[in-house]
């Protein structure tokens, strides 16, 4: 297996911008923790980041983060991408011991044509996209490929569907997850054009809740008397 | 047209729309979406409006998730109406929408028919939209 490296330096300052002037030379801010020792605070190369969580592999990639003087094995815990700009903004990173068990989500991804579609015109619809299961890190699964070409209408795959090997890997998830069903289109009736017409010129107005119990049951006397008293103070 | 059943008070003050999406910029249920550039209320009829756009297009086959919801109320004072006597009647429905917010996702359907239908849908909003979809995402 090809060993990636990502460059990593210690980040001594802290903010929001501080970590905008590491953004600004192509690093990203990053934290590092897990393992043995605490949590460091370091700048990783922003490529080779995004270039891992593109692999094949994605976020479950094992690499060594590589500082001046030290070589650590990791692996991405977490990551924040800007909402607008799709870029990295910040990457959690999870130090792992290579002969410790570790739980990681797991991506599922299906092949072939549902039945359900294809002969009575159901829509297949993915559920779970992601199942946790406890492994040693070397023995990391990329993804799990599921067969759904049996799939009919009203029937699901769950994570119990799954073929695991029992002794290297434990399934988390709850094996009653559904993971992918199809489901039967719902045709919407069009409203006739008077009617949303009606609807769009009035629209109704949604019931405010009451304060308590008791003032609902006295009714709205109770409420409206106090309100003149209000005025008079202004 | 969507709105809420129940609501604690009739008539809510503006705020403020500054910042982005932090939350709800991610595709959750489908493969595409159309995401927000730009902060906006988007009214329960934009809502409507995109909507049946997409639905015609897509005609039958395909799902759809709206993940806005026009929650905000805001009034409006009648026509040739003084200043003051208080605030006005509640008029319609809103949702703040912030730059990065995904408002509509899809699934079951190829990429060129999502393309398409999105962009009937973006014709109807007040913003400037993107579609993404879950392979461009990082």
């Amino acid at each position: 297996m090809e060993q990636i490296i990502v460059e990593a330096a210690p980040r001594e300052t802290r903010g929001k911008n501080a970590a905008r002037r590491v953004r600004l030379t192509g690093q990203v801010p990053a934290v590092m923790y897990g393992g043995e020792g605490g949590s460091q605070a370091l700048e990783v190369n922003a490529k080779q980041v995004t270039a891992i969580l593109r692999s094949p592999s994605g976020h479950n990639t094992i690499f060594k983060v590589k500082t001046k003087d030290t070589e650590q094995t990791a692996i991405l815990k977490d990551w924040l991408v800007d909402p607008v700009k799709g870029h990295l903004l910040h990457v959690d990173l999870l130090r792992i011991a290579m002969d410790v068990r570790m739980r990681v989500k797991v991506p599922v991804h299906t092949f072939g044509e549902a039945q359900g579609v294809k002969l009575q015109g159901g829509i297949f619809e993915m559920v779970t996209r992601e199942v946790e299961i406890e492994c040693l890190p070397s023995e990391i699964p990329t993804e799990f490929r599921l067969d759904i070409s049996e799939l009919m209408i009203g029937t699901q795959l769950r994570a119990s569907d799954i073929q695991l090997d029992p002794e290297k890997i434990k399934l988390v998830t709850d094996p009653q997850r559904v993971l992918a069903h199809v489901v039967a289109l719902r045709v919407e009736e069009e409203k006739p054009a008077e009617a949303v017409a009606a609807e769009a010129a009035a629209p109704a107005e949604p019931e405010v809740i009451k304060k308590g119990k008791k003032e609902a049951e006295e009714g709205e006397e109770v409420e409206e008397a106090p309100a003149p008293e209000k005025e008079k103070k202004k | 047209m969507l709105m809420p059943k129940k609501v604690k008070y009739r008539k809510q003050q503006r705020g403020r729309r500054k910042g982005k999406a932090w939350r709800g910029g991610d595709l959750a249920f489908g493969e595409y979406g159309l995401k927000a550039l730009e902060p906006a209320w988007i009214t329960d009829r934009q809502i409507e409006a995109s909507r049946v756009a997409i639905t015609r297009f897509i005609k039958r086959g395909g799902k759809l998730w709206i993940r806005i919801f026009p929650d905000k109320p805001f009034t409006k004072k009648p026509a040739e109406t003084r200043m003051g006597k208080g605030k006005g009647a509640p008029e319609r429905w809103v949702a703040v929408v912030k730059p990065g917010r995904v408002m509509f996702e899809m699934a079951g359907v190829d990429l060129a028919t999502a393309q398409e239908a999105m962009e009937l849908a973006a014709h109807k909003l007040p913003i400037h939209t993107r579609f993404v979809s879950r392979a461009g995402a990082l």
